[in-house]
């Protein structure tokens, strides 16, 4: 009894924690609309600022804690608000979502840079009055750091119920995701609202961070990140909504994690040695209870808010032939490539056939999964326990159908639960299910020996920690030794999976997907199934992911489970296929060659540059390099917000006019297939190929625009009215701006 | 009785009393309109019928088939068809294949052979929107839209179709010809269910009229018997009017 009391009491001090974090994140979304994914990331971004103006420049305890809770966490929350979240307004769910994920993204890039650069830095954490001020309570000992947390959490939870109920600020402030427009009508500032709640609850993210580092022993980001994470889901138990709920769930939360600690751990070490990691995943594991307790969201309307986003769809016909193009283009390419260039350009591949999946989940479905990374796994232990088997021999392809088949399932199983919610909580349960994987099942090193009703079998899941993957072989074609045949390879199915899933949106049941993001109202009232057909989606994406991860698999050769599904890689790949343009097959393709050229080629860029002019080695490597590699992808990604049509759109937009001038264009790409072959026979070298096609590719499509406009300006204008009913020109109906739009660009005026 | 028949249905939002023990019928083959001022819970009895809300007493039957815990889809594969006062289109489809997709729809639950093309080809021509059907229907006026919602709803044969303020955003001449257009669809067989401010199409096209104010049925009966009625004109008017 004694023992059970113990671990209530520090279930409770743990719980409360999670509560002055949740209780955070109701708050901005109550007022803001927006899920803070980056929460996390503002309480290890304090806590590192705490450690380091308390330990780091020894400040005062009381200073310290005033600094960091009450001037530098609000600061951060507040300009959040202002630079990026407040351009939000209007967007779709998946830009609320990606943009946050981008800033947690960020937060986490600058403070690895700023602290971490160095792998041996050791920041040791202290707890509030020291690591030896504890009282016993029930026999255990209980920091006073703990007993503080609990207090904090007490009055926080108190003060942000009267706030929110009682005063005439906290009305305001709901009332402002209800109806910011009415608001604003009656009076209201919804702007100084936002502000107030984000600067609210960035302290409270701020003040969970503080609290909980100490626990971690030495400060680590991701790790510490993770922790904040935990109390997503006594959040989300709220519904986002309620204080009281998400206080008392926090409270739940903590008392269920210190439960398992006192179940599991016996003083001769763990008792369910496969189980041990369940510690860390059981916030996640509780978040699927969660998202299965919660009552279904009424089927409602949605006010048709015209969405900035706009994806056009290519016929077939043009997507065979970009398909074909982007095969041709490789062949060519990998022709000149170096090997580490070919090397570069295969992650490049790799990456993009894994961020397919996201279009048509996306994209096409308005769904989200941010666990890419976690069926890439499932697929590759599948294909290996399947195909390879311990012994280390393929017996069969690696391009397991078994594998795609579990992978199919899995997300059968992974959506169900939170497709009855709306596409946040089906985007939380996702990153919750990376977590699951990344811990429970990616973990599992030794054999297991389970018994199923009376079927003993044992299994080594993660064989070791490190997989290596085989290569397919086909028609007699060796993948394996040749990597310029694995990246024609890739390219011929990433070409093959796109003209497919082009094929796939212009289809019938394409159109229905669509109609179902659209309104999933007016579908029911069709005889639609809208659940049936999400879960559709979602199984037919899971079994791409698995597909895609397969091949990505084999082109790392050996996967290790500790780095190579890092449930971030997931976060940063759905935000990159967003900001390549979601609605777009070539969006992936501009996903995976972003994300392999920041990892990969700037930072080495700048190296070289460093190498090569060495006084100015510290501005390359230390600052452009490490900022690159660390906070440029979250960057681009915060910049979606002012495009959430994404980069391949832009591009597509930007060359749209050469159509205008085909004899022009010819003769441009004929100019430079024969560079290209001057280049192959040795002619010029790669570098000043590089350099003629990336300046031309600018400067020479802006010439043909030139010369072409006089001729087309007259010729557009025309074209534009023509068929028109002369009454639409200002008589019977308004012009939209879609009309705007079409006029200026046919007057050249944009 | 074939059609649709609402019992003693009350919804509360919190403590608010939306609908108040409203019973109401609309047969097939004829037009049954309802009208009331704004706010009187027409779009919340419309929500009811077709399963967006569950009432928090009494019925819904169709064609004498108890439909009140039945969820939206299934409502509709009975023959259920509804249009929003608040548009509810298919933004990044065009004009074309917001009617089409509802016929796409209609093939995944009912084997019955159906030529999609045709049919929405035909639905587009009779509803006056032949000239739009290539444009995005975010780029067309109101009331052709509300004609869009009505195609594609009539695209999945319904037998009884509500229609939340069809005409609104349509002309007088518009009007006249929509109700018209709605005459010739009742003729054909389905019961239609109109809630419409614009009491001259409602006096035409209706048989029956039941009239809402604060969640109550106030009066039913023929348009004359409803123009006549004082408490209708009370609560359009106001008091003392």
């Amino acid at each position: 009894m004694d023992e059970f009391l113990a671990y209530s009491v520090l279930g409770v001090c743990l719980g409360s924690i999670y509560a002055i974090a949740a209780t955070g994140l109701v708050v901005t979304y109550a007022t803001s609309g927006i899920f803070n994914f980056a929460h996390g990331a503002v309480g290890t971004l304090t806590a590192i600022f705490y450690w380091q103006v308390r330990v780091g420049w020894h400040v005062p305890g009381p200073i310290a804690i005033v600094l960091a809770i009450f001037v530098f966490a609000p600061l951060v929350g507040v300009l959040l608000d202002i630079a990026i979240m407040r351009g939000l307004q209007g967007t779709s769910e998946t830009t609320q979502l990606v943009v946050p994920i981008a800033v947690l993204l960020a937060i986490n890039g600058t403070a690895t840079w700023i602290w971490f650069r160095n792998a041996n830095s050791l920041y040791l954490p202290r707890r509030f009055f020291g690591d030896d001020q504890s009282v016993k309570i029930f026999g255990q000992a209980v920091f006073v750091h703990q007993i503080i947390a609990a207090a904090c959490a007490v009055a926080i939870a108190l003060g942000l119920y009267l706030l929110l109920h009682r005063t005439r600020l906290g009305v305001t402030m709901r009332a402002t995701v209800d109806d910011r427009s009415l608001l604003m009508m009656n009076g209201g500032r919804p702007d100084r609202m936002s502000l107030a709640s984000w600067a609210i609850g960035s302290a409270l993210a701020g003040l969970a961070g503080v609290l909980l580092s100490p626990s971690l022993g030495a400060l680590q980001v991701l790790a510490l990140t993770l922790l904040v994470f935990d109390t997503y889901p006594a959040a989300i138990a709220g519904r986002l909504r309620s204080v009281p709920i998400a206080y008392a769930a926090g409270i739940a939360f903590g008392l269920a994690k210190s439960y398992w600690d006192w179940l599991s751990l016996t003083p001769t070490g763990p008792r369910w040695a496969a189980w041990t990691n369940l510690r860390v995943a059981l916030p996640a594991v509780l978040l699927f209870v969660v998202l299965l307790l919660l009552p279904q969201d009424r089927l409602r309307g949605t006010v048709i808010t015209r969405t900035r986003e706009r994806f056009h769809v290519p016929t077939i016909r043009q997507s065979l032939a970009w398909g074909g193009v982007l095969v041709v283009v490789m062949a060519m390419l990998q022709a000149l490539m170096t090997r580490s260039a070919v090397i570069t350009m295969s992650n490049a591949m790799a990456l993009a056939l894994l961020a397919l999946p996201i279009v048509l989940l996306s994209g096409y479905a308005g769904q989200v999964n941010l666990a890419a990374y976690s069926f890439a796994g499932i697929a590759i232990i599948a294909a290996w326990q399947f195909d390879v088997g311990p012994g280390g021999k393929a017996t069969r392809e690696s391009l397991s159908v078994w594998a795609v088949l579990l992978a199919i399932v899995v997300g059968g199983l992974i959506a169900l639960p939170a497709l009855r919610l709306r596409g946040l909580h089906l985007g939380l349960a996702t990153f919750a299910f990376a977590i699951v994987v990344d811990q429970l099942v990616l973990r599992q090193i030794g054999p297991l020996r389970p018994n199923l009703f009376g079927w003993k079998f044992e299994v080594n899941l993660f064989s070791n920690g490190q997989l290596t993957v085989p290569r397919p072989r086909w028609f007699g074609v060796d993948f394996l030794v040749s990597q310029r045949n694995y990246l024609m390879f890739m390219t011929v199915a990433f070409a093959l999976v796109g003209v497919a899933l082009i094929a796939l949106r212009r289809s019938a049941y394409g159109r229905i997907i669509v109609a179902a993001k659209d309104s999933p109202a007016a579908c029911a009232t069709l005889g639609l199934n809208v659940t049936v057909l999400k879960l559709q989606v979602f199984m037919l994406a899971s079994g791409l992911a698995g597909f895609g991860g397969l091949l990505w698999g084999a082109q790392q050769r050996t996967v290790n489970n500790n780095g190579s599904f890092d449930p971030f890689l997931g976060l940063a790949l759905f935000m990159m296929a967003v900001v390549g343009g979601v609605g777009y097959v070539s969006g992936a393709l501009v996903a995976g060659i972003l994300l392999s050229v920041l990892a990969n080629v700037m930072p080495n860029v700048f190296t070289w540059l460093g190498s090569e002019l060495p006084s100015l080695n510290w501005l390359f490597v230390s600052v452009l390099g490490n900022f690159s590699k660390f906070v440029g992808p979250a960057l681009v990604g915060i910049g979606l917000g002012r495009n959430p049509s994404g980069i391949a759109q832009q591009i597509m937009d930007g060359f749209r006019p050469l159509r205008r001038a085909p004899f022009a264009v010819g003769c441009y790409l004929a100019a430079i297939v024969a560079l290209w072959a001057v280049t192959w026979a040795g002619g010029i070298s790669n570098w000043a190929f590089t350099v003629i096609v990336v300046a031309s590719v600018f400067i020479v499509p802006m010439r043909i625009m030139r010369l072409s406009r006089y001729r087309s300006r007259f010729a557009d204008v025309l074209d534009a009215l023509d068929g028109e009913d002369l009454s639409r020109t200002g008589l019977g109906a308004p012009l939209t701006v879609a009309d705007r739009d079409r006029f200026d660009a046919a007057l050249g005026l944009r | 009785m074939s059609g649709l028949v609402m019992r003693g249905v009350s919804v509360r939002f919190g403590g608010h009393l939306a609908v108040g023990n409203v019973s109401l019928e609309a047969p097939r083959g004829a037009i049954t309109g309802l009208i009331g001022p704004n706010g009187a819970g027409k779009t919340t009895l419309f929500n009811v019928a077709t399963g967006f809300l569950t009432p928090t007493s009494g019925g819904v039957e169709f064609d004498g088939r108890d439909i009140t815990n039945m969820p939206t889809y299934r409502r509709a594969r009975l023959g259920l068809g509804r249009t929003f006062q608040r548009l509810e289109l298919f933004t990044s489809l065009t004009v074309r294949e917001n009617v089409r997709v509802a016929g796409s729809i209609r093939k995944r639950w009912k084997r019955a052979r159906l030529d999609v093309v045709a049919e929405s080809d035909r639905l587009i021509e009779l509803l006056g929107l032949s000239e739009h059907a290539e444009r995005e229907v975010s780029e067309i006026p109101t009331g052709m839209a509300r004609r869009v919602e009505l195609a594609r709803a009539l695209m999945t044969q319904p037998t009884m179709l509500l229609l939340d303020e069809p005409a609104s955003g349509q002309d007088e001449h518009e009007t006249a010809e929509f109700g018209e257009l709605l005459l010739r669809l009742a003729a054909d067989g389905p019961g239609i269910l109109l809630v419409e401010h614009d009491m001259s199409l409602v006096m035409q096209v209706c048989q029956q009229i039941h009239v809402l104010d604060f969640g109550t049925i106030i009066a039913s009966g023929t348009p004359a018997e409803v123009r006549a009625n004082p408490a209708v004109v009370a609560a359009y008017l106001g008091e003392g009017a």
